[in-house]
């Protein structure tokens, strides 16, 4: 039944790769199925009904919450211009030096990248850092590429993640925390290396663009003018907070979402503006909602004694032990987390990770190490991830040529990250 | 295509010719990310003293590859300057097209024959100086833009997209064009399909 069970993940793969089923519905699709072959009742213990799709849905709540925070606070950072004034002073002060305003933007995706994850992410950064970053000189693959390396930078510091991380895989969050920590150096190594390797291999640019002027004047409607620079802390705030002080997550977002309203809008302007980027913030946190509430289903289908029972033997037998084996086979399967393949975290990639705890092949640290690894590719390289097409349809590429450029500096963060999982877990 | 539509874009191209050359350089600096909230009386200041830099700077012979190309139209590009290694890149099938809109318009007096292309080599030319040469600081100095000020001293900022002013201003200087090539890349792009309204 094992064999069958993988074979059924397999045609849930082709479906996403081959685009017949949305993500979400796929994966939801796929836990109803693999339930069934592990012999679960329709209803009861361990059940279909009750088990896989009433308690696997909200298995992932808290970070549906941590997801929902961290938008809002993207909407007000977008909606109070303080991403748009960070980027702004970094064009101001380093604009005649490329790879200056190239490593300003750098650092303005990687806050945001603490805050919130996805398109919402690169579109507050580049927004305005791509083109600014283009109007000075950088090549436009390498302007995607630096909003993504930086947004990367940021990931092990985003909180929902963490959250994500230390639920899916039932994990204390100190654990979780303690990894990406581990993970960060890497992830900023592979930043710095990409944004002053490829400023210098590629040089500058600067193109006679018949988009350069508006045929028409611009209005003179009301625009927002900077934010006060007291204001331009508020991103890092949740991480201080929940970094420094060892804050909750939830706490610290909302002090994250206070902090940003309080240091931009007038006292008579706050309950109409927080609702305002509140429901906007819904809109954003949409699609990976949906997301998590399909990975939930799976992790519990995943996890039901009948799975486990038949995939135990399968996946023992392929799955290497010895560390420099485990470095070197899941450091050449990197690509299968891209084109939502099997390895992709917020995917199958899920289901393979709930699996390899249940069946205990390797601790659930361990796997903690492998996913994020993987997730520090997919966050930048995949060309079917929304904030990679969005940055390089902006700067005018295709998400695969973003693709080419990063894969190698991505690639290195996944070794390094697979090493110290290696080093420190198994 | 209906009756109507030559005749509205007859009106636009006319409508732009009378657009000053001051005003397009305030058009491509409000078009450039970073100036969104800015005032249009600074952005006229800013495009006035980069438009009177570029048109002072002192010819300079271009020691860049040329390369000419196609696919300009398609990526709405009519030049590109590269620093490594220094290439200038003609778009052939933009150049081409530019010179049909000076005939169609009657603007040959503004654009004799030939001077697109010059003017696209001295734009990309004064890029590449604007980049490595001293002028760089020269043209921050000359915009005036104040960013931070510690007692007397103070740090004068960037200002996107000026260099690209003076760097249209100075092709129009050195190839004795009557308008600023500005007004040229406006037409054009007025006369291309945009995304979205191809049919």
């Amino acid at each position: 039944m094992g064999v069958v069970i993988l074979l059924v993940m397999a045609a849930g793969v082709a479906l996403m790769l081959a685009r017949r089923l949305p993500t979400a519905f796929a994966l939801v699709l796929l836990a109803v199925v693999i339930a069934f072959l592990a012999g679960a009742p329709f209803t009861g213990k361990n059940s279909v009904l009750d088990t896989v799709l009433q308690e696997g849905a909200p298995t992932l709540a808290a970070t549906m919450i941590a997801i929902i925070l961290g938008s809002w606070l993207g909407k007000l950072l977008d909606e109070t211009g303080i991403a748009g004034t960070l980027v702004r002073k970094i064009v101001e002060f380093g604009g005649d030096r490329p790879t200056v305003v190239a490593l300003g933007v750098l650092a303005v995706s990687a806050l945001v990248g603490t805050v919130t994850g996805s398109a919402p992410a690169a579109m507050l950064a580049g927004i305005i850092g791509i083109p600014a970053m283009i109007a000075v000189g950088v090549p436009k693959v390498t302007a995607a590429g630096t909003v993504l390396m930086g947004i990367a930078v940021g990931i092990p510091f985003e909180l929902p993640l963490w959250q994500f991380f230390s639920t899916a895989l039932e994990l204390p969050i100190p654990t979780v925390r303690g990894f990406m920590e581990k993970l960060f150096p890497f992830a900023l190594a592979a930043a710095l290396a990409f944004v002053l390797v490829e400023t210098r291999r590629r040089g500058t640019e600067h193109a006679w663009s018949l988009k350069s002027v508006d045929t028409k004047p611009r209005s003179r409607r009301e625009e927002l003018g900077d934010a006060p620079w007291y204001a331009l802390l508020a991103p890092a705030v949740p991480l201080v907070l929940a970094l420094g002080f060892e804050l909750a997550i939830i706490p610290s977002l909302l002090a994250g979402v206070l902090y940003a309203l309080v240091t931009t809008t007038r006292p008579g302007a706050m309950n109409k503006r927080l609702l305002r980027t509140l429901y906007g913030g819904f809109e954003v946190a949409a699609p990976p909602i949906a997301l998590f509430i399909a990975i939930g289903i799976l992790l519990a289908a995943v996890k039901l004694p009948g799975t486990v029972d038949a995939l135990e033997p399968l996946i023992k037998a392929v799955s290497p032990h010895n560390p420099v084996a485990f470095v070197l086979v899941f450091t050449l399967l990197v690509p299968l987390c891209l084109y939502r393949g099997p390895l992709n975290v917020f995917g199958l990639g899920a289901g393979i990770a709930g699996v390899l705890i249940a069946t205990g092949i390797y601790p659930a640290v361990a796997v903690l190490g492998m996913a994020t690894s993987y997730n520090q590719v997919f966050g930048v390289a995949d060309p079917t991830s929304t904030q990679t097409v969005w940055s390089a349809q902006y700067a005018g590429v295709t998400p695969q040529q973003v693709m080419v450029r990063t894969l190698p500096y991505v690639w290195a963060v996944a070794l390094g990250g697979l090493c110290v999982t290696a080093a420190t877990y198994l | 295509m209906t009756a109507t539509e030559p005749t509205i874009r007859e009106q636009e191209l006319a409508d732009l010719a009378s657009v000053d050359d001051t005003e397009w350089g305030v058009r491509l600096l409000a078009a450039t990310p970073t100036h969104e909230g800015r005032d249009l009386g600074l952005l006229r200041q800013w495009a006035c003293r980069a438009d009177e830099f570029g048109a002072r700077l002192a010819p300079v012979p271009s020691a860049a590859r040329v390369v000419e190309r196609d696919g300009g139209l398609e990526s709405m590009l009519l030049a590109r300057y590269t620093s490594r290694p220094p290439t200038v890149e003609l778009y052939t099938d933009t150049l081409a097209l530019a010179e049909e809109l000076v005939d169609a318009r009657g603007w040959r007096a503004w654009y004799p024959p030939g001077s697109v292309r010059a003017a696209a080599l001295a734009h990309e030319a004064v890029h590449a100086r604007l980049h490595h040469g001293p002028e760089k600081a020269a043209l921050k100095q000359a915009l005036g833009h104040t960013v931070l000020r510690l007692g007397r001293h103070r740090v004068a900022g960037h200002v996107a997209g000026a260099e690209e002013v003076a760097a249209h201003a100075y092709a129009r200087t050195v190839c004795g064009l009557g308008r600023s090539p500005l007004l040229l890349t406006a037409a054009l792009r007025a006369v291309l399909p945009r995304p979205g309204r191809e049919k």
